[in-house]
């Protein structure tokens, strides 16, 4: 059971240094005074990891065939993808349908941040002045699956149509789709789309990897979309057996020609976390994932053959919600104090090693080129435990009060967030907070369901790549995506604007002020996060991971363009 | 699962008297050194429950994440955990929530499952068929089936997990009351005690109670460890006890498999804590068995 | 003996009925409801909507009513639908109850294999060392938690000899080579602590009937001790065990759960778990009621077996 490594870490970042340092066994005493004087509230910069976060594509001409395995810890909860918005299906559906329109693949991308918009099903498409109508020019020759009861025949613009529709109807997509006025196929390759506002950013939001077009002939036929997933992409399903595996194969008439490479993918349904890690490095599966650096190098050590990539940290996931449309909450005092008596940079530095990123909102790169400083993040983020108390008191809760906080387990460093911020509050504002720990769907049903009291560790969805979905569908105070119960008229007003504002940097202005007003009105308390790392065979070629789109979940899309070297 | 009732009529009665009682189980200890290692386990686990806020080097709750995942050392001789907590004092006063819970969940599967048996057993007739189909009822369910679906009903909690734990044990207990008390009232002592008039509660008092309470506290015994597994179980399912408390089933489902490679103390301690508990309430049901059941204590 | 035999199974009825009832009322009294789970995902479902689905599912019903479609389902073998995944129940129990149930009697097998010899040897070596590292060992076997004991062999498998099972369950039928790579870890792991239960009850047994007067007369005899242990004793000990085992076949079904999740097979106990957890009501009490059937038609052969052979019982 070797754990403790003699040989010293290279010494390329603080925290395998420090790694190294508890592991040579030295006590707290000598530990104590290195690490209390190392942590004035230096300038921000996430510690860089060993690891790279990019992946250039490969050089070498693509070699066809042979079979990528992953064990998987999700299962698809229904196949239809108008009642589900989880990875669980995204993971295959991204790779058996296509979208109007996507974002680049990982031999096409510039960066990992590259979110120019390409043609998926869409070749062409353009936007009305006024934002309100759009049109698509439909790649011809593109084919359905040769599968009944599609049986290979072409897609249509009417097809297209009719996925909006059901979508806008009823589902997890509604809301997306309910700002369609009205659709037009003036011919077979033509999508003409009318908008209720305007909305320059609507394409975007066809591009979220969730809004994958299905096929009419098998709702009608069956009545709903749970028994078959047929599309036009790259891969067709074989088999899919609950619980167990999910086989794709390669579909020999997709339009992308020359691709897919690979002639097979399996998904293994693997529950259990140290089942996975086990499965990566007995071979039987190519492609993991770790939360933390420490993770990542424990990995590395006992499988050195593993190539390790840096996920793009962007933005968090997760942080803490509270019950805002109601007391004690619903002050903007309350919620002032608690963010200052939380110290987030500790979470970073010891939690995530230093690794981890403060925690905002939006992805940074949609209104600024670096990170943003711990600075940047206004005067209500920084760590000022006698303010928050003073604050607090004028709030009327001069002795605190009780609370309950409820959240899943998504990853193990979250619970020891969890419980870190517990004490903060309890030592610096009297806050008693009972913690439940929950299973997924019981946290998911209560969280999304809104009418929680208390606090949750929340989340905005993890496939949001656009800016509108990222903005407007998140916080505008009537939108259903609004998990975090908040009302703010001047983000309405300003996420409002941001959709009819197509000049560049004007957007970038507007986005920095609804993060600014964000962090002001404290709607959002994000939490440090760390994006984690994929974990790779040494075969695989082309598996650059681009930002907001893993490609082991939302973003398996680009699997398309992986090719195995054996 | 059928238990049979001895057959026939004894004069067999089982030994009464508390202190012959005390004296036999005593003196199995001492033969057997198993039995002596089984005591002295449970001594010292009560011990430290009892005494944990001063054995405890640290408190229990008090996180420093700057020295999360340190290796044992002597500033912290079972290391710290993921957020800095010291693991000692975790498991020091883990001690507590195992007893707590092994014994309130034992104690009221017992005393219920006791009480259902006497009645049941003694007496017989309509009101046994019932119980006794309840209790069958219930024992068709898996244990930890039954232990999620009713946490799930009260929320996860280590109140709840106790209840839950309780129910599973009721069914059991019930039986295995039952078989002794019919067994007990083949006694002539039974039946001559009820010959001359003696009230109920006389005689389960006096001849009926003295001869369950052997096998009850056997079962019990073995059942305080099962407690303490099923709650383990119980919180890898993610419905047990709750963070922060320091529960040695949570230490170890969760941080302790989580960080299994990297910091595989975070799973051993509380591990090691788990297997000798369980380890020495089982035991010392055998010791008890071996020393109070009348079966075996005819040596030759 | 037909007259024990009938009023056995008359007996059984009421049980069944009764484990319908409390399954049935433990999932109706269980706080949020498949719906939430289901709509959960998303969360942005109109109220109507989800009034909809409900009446689709007959949820709205009033819970008698429920209560009454559901045993109807029960008795006429047509399990009706998972209201998460659609799938008609019976589909779903045809996959996972073979898992399950080669599980349990691999693990049972594996447990005996272990357990008789050792304990045995633990009775008739009483008090010697061998039976105290006997009694050490199931004991051990007792203490460990089932996913701690999984997740190690596991973990080191692929640490130390790169190898685990392979994933991916392949039925028996169709790749059998593959299928017992799958099966065998996981069935050690539980079989590991059936043995434990198992090896103590043999060895407690077995010093009874070794202590019997017909035992004695055999020694007096001079018969041979293997003659004595294997022809007399062994078999009216294993009475008992058979019973145990047989009363250890349900704490088997729950101890599946755990390793069908570690070892990632699709079994009944996952299924189970993962029903309950969901909210997935058709599911849980199909396969409770399942499990029931089996439990009481197991323990009514056991006790017909038992009557059998010990006329004793049968006169009560």
């Amino acid at each position: 059971m070797p754990t403790r490594d003699p040989r010293p870490l290279p010494s390329r970042s603080r925290a395998t240094r420090r790694e190294f340092l508890k592991r040579a066994g030295w006590t707290t005493a000598a530990l104590t005074p290195l690490l209390a004087g190392s942590s004035p509230r230096r300038a921000f910069a996430q510690t860089a990891s060993p690891y790279p976060d990019w992946m250039p594509p490969s050089p070498n001409p693509p070699k066809r065939g042979k079979l990528l395995t992953r064990a998987s810890a999700w299962d698809p909860p229904v196949l239809d993808p108008r009642l589900t918005n989880s990875v669980g299906l995204s993971q295959f559906a991204t790779l058996t349908s296509n979208r109007l329109v996507r974002y680049p693949y990982s031999d096409e991308a510039a960066n990992t941040t590259d979110l120019t918009l390409k043609g998926d099903l869409a070749e062409s498409w353009q936007g009305s002045p006024d934002f309100r109508v759009w049109t698509f020019k439909l790649r011809k020759g593109v084919k359905w699956h040769n599968v009944a009861p599609l049986n290979g025949r072409e897609l249509v613009a009417a097809d297209v149509k009719y996925c909006y529709e059901q979508y806008a109807k009823e589902g997890v997509q509604s809301f997306t789709f309910q700002e369609i006025e009205g659709i037009e196929t003036p011919d077979k390759y033509t999508v003409r789309i009318h908008l209720k506002t305007p909305n320059t950013m609507f394409p975007q939001n066809l591009a979220e990897p969730v809004s994958i077009i299905f096929a009419r002939e098998v709702l009608e036929e069956d009545g709903d979309l749970k028994k078959r997933l047929i599309g036009t992409g790259p891969y067709m399903i074989k088999e899919n057996t609950r619980k167990v595996r999910v086989v794709l194969v390669r579909n020999p008439d997709y339009f992308d020609q020359g691709r897919p490479y690979i002639d097979e993918y399996h998904i293994l349904s693997t529950p259990d976390a140290a089942t996975r890690l086990a499965a990566f490095r007995s071979g039987q599966s190519d492609i993991h994932f770790v939360a933390s650096l420490s993770d990542a190098a424990n990995l590395k050590k006992t499988t050195p053959a593993a190539v390790i990539q840096e996920y793009k940290t962007v933005q968090t996931v997760f942080g803490l919600a509270l019950a805002q449309d109601k007391p004690p909450f619903i002050d903007v005092r309350v919620r002032r104090a608690i963010s200052m008596a939380i110290d987030r940079q500790r979470q970073v530095d010891t939690i995530y090693g230093g690794h981890g990123i403060l925690g905002w909102g939006i992805p940074y790169f949609y209104f600024q080129d670096k990170m943003p400083t711990a600075a940047q993040l206004g005067p209500y983020w920084q760590y000022k435990p006698a303010e928050a108390k003073k604050l607090l008191t004028e709030a009327g809760h001069p002795n605190g009060f009780e609370t309950t906080l409820f959240y899943y387990e998504y990853f193990p460093e979250m619970s020891s967030q969890v419980q870190v911020v517990q004490q903060d509050l309890k030592k610096n504002l009297n806050i008693e907070i009972k913690i439940s720990k929950l299973d997924y769907t019981t946290f998911y049903g209560r969280y999304a369901d809104g009418k929680w009291d208390g606090m949750a560790w929340g989340f905005k969805t993890g496939y949001a790549t656009g800016l509108d979905e990222q903005t407007y569908q998140y916080m505008h105070s009537k939108s259903t995506k609004n998990y975090w119960r908040f009302a703010d008229p001047v983000i309405d007003e300003l996420v409002t604007k941001l959709r009819r504002t197509p000049d560049r940097a004007e957007q970038r202005a507007l986005t920095k002020k609804v993060f600014e007003r964000e962090h002001d009105q404290v709607t959002r308390m994000w939490m440090p996060y760390d994006s984690g790392f994929l974990v790779w065979q040494p075969f695989l070629r082309n598996t650059g991971s681009l930002a907001l789109r893993r490609n082991d979940g939302y973003g398996a899309s680009t699997l398309a363009r992986l090719w195995i070297d054996k | 699962m059928a238990i049979a009732t001895a057959p026939g009529r004894t004069f067999d009665e089982p030994v009464t008297d508390h202190v012959s009682r005390i004296r036999a189980l005593w003196t199995v200890i001492k033969r057997k050194p198993l039995g002596m290692v089984s005591a002295g386990l449970i001594i010292i686990l009560v011990l430290t429950a009892i005494f944990a806020n001063v054995l405890a080097p640290y408190d229990p709750l008090a996180a420093q994440p700057e020295i999360r995942l340190a290796p044992p050392s002597w500033a912290h001789p079972f290391g710290t955990d993921d957020i800095g907590r010291d693991v000692l004092s975790r498991v020091i006063y883990g001690s507590r929530i195992s007893l707590w819970v092994g014994l309130l969940a034992v104690g009221i599967g017992t005393c219920v499952g006791m009480i259902v048996g006497l009645v049941s057993g003694y007496w017989e007739g309509r009101l046994d068929l019932m119980l006794q189909r309840v209790m069958d009822a219930l024992m068709t369910i898996p244990g930890l089936i039954l232990a999620l679906a009713i946490v799930s009903v009260l929320r996860p909690s280590t109140t709840n997990a106790m209840l839950a734990i309780a129910m599973v044990i009721i069914p059991g207990n019930s039986r295995v009351v039952r078989g002794a008390v019919l067994s007990a009232k083949q006694n002539r002592f039974v039946e001559a005690a009820q010959a001359i008039g003696c009230r109920d509660y006389r005689i389960i008092a006096s001849h009926i109670l003295p001869n369950v309470t052997a096998p009850i506290l056997i079962l019990a015994s073995i059942w305080l460890g099962n407690a303490i597994l099923i709650e383990a179980s119980l919180s890898f399912l993610g419905v047990g006890t709750q963070p922060p408390t320091p529960s040695w089933g949570l230490m170890l489902s969760s941080t302790g498999r989580a960080f299994m490679e990297q910091a595989p103390w975070l799973a051993f301690f509380p591990g090691l804590a788990i297997s000798l508990a369980v380890f020495g309430f089982n035991l010392f049901g055998d010791t008890l068995r071996d020393a109070w059941d009348p079966k075996l204590r005819r040596q030759g | 003996m037909y007259t024990y035999v009938a009023r056995r199974l008359a007996l059984s009825i009421p049980v069944l009925i009764l484990s319908s009832l409390i399954v049935f009322g433990l999932m109706r009294v269980m706080p949020g409801d498949a719906l939430t789970a289901l709509m959960g995902e998303s969360g942005n479902v109109s109220p109507k909507e989800l009034e909809k689905l409900r009446r689709d599912l007959g949820l709205d019903l009033p819970y008698y009513k429920q209560y009454l479609i559901w045993a109807w389902q029960m008795l006429s073998l047509s399990p009706g639908d998972s209201i998460f995944t659609n799938e008609p129940i019976s589909v779903a129990l045809k996959k996972s109850i073979p898992v399950t149930v080669e599980l349990a009697v691999l693990a049972m097998i594996l447990g005996l294999v272990i357990a008789v010899p050792i304990g045995v040897i633990s009775a008739t070596r009483q008090d010697k060392p061998s039976d105290y590292a006997g009694r050490v060992a199931a004991i051990t076997g007792l203490s460990l938690p089932d996913f701690w004991l999984g997740t190690l062999v596991i973990t080191f498998a692929a640490i130390w000899f790169r190898w685990i099972p392979p994933l991916g369950y392949a039925s028996l039928w169709t790749d059998p080579w593959t299928n017992l790579q799958q099966f065998l870890l996981p069935a050690a792991v539980l079989g590991f602590r059936l043995s434990a239960a198992t090896m103590r009850m043999t060895r407690s047994t077995l010093l009874e009937v070794l202590r019997e007067d017909y035992v004695r007369t055999a020694w007096a005899k001079g018969l041979g001790e293997r003659i004595i242990i294997y022809k007399h004793a062994l078999k009216n000990a294993l009475i008992p065990v058979i019973t145990l085992v047989g009363g250890q076949f349900g704490t088997l079904l729950a101890g599946t759960v755990i390793v069908e999740t570690i070892f990632a097979l699709p079994g009944m106990g996952r299924l189970t778990v993962e029903a309950i957890l969901f909210r997935d009501y058709p599911i849980v009490q199909t396969n409770v009621m399942l499990v029931a059937v089996t439990l009481v038609t197991l323990n009514l052969l056991v006790d017909l077996t038992y009557a059998w052979l010990d006329p004793r019982i049968r006169y009560q």
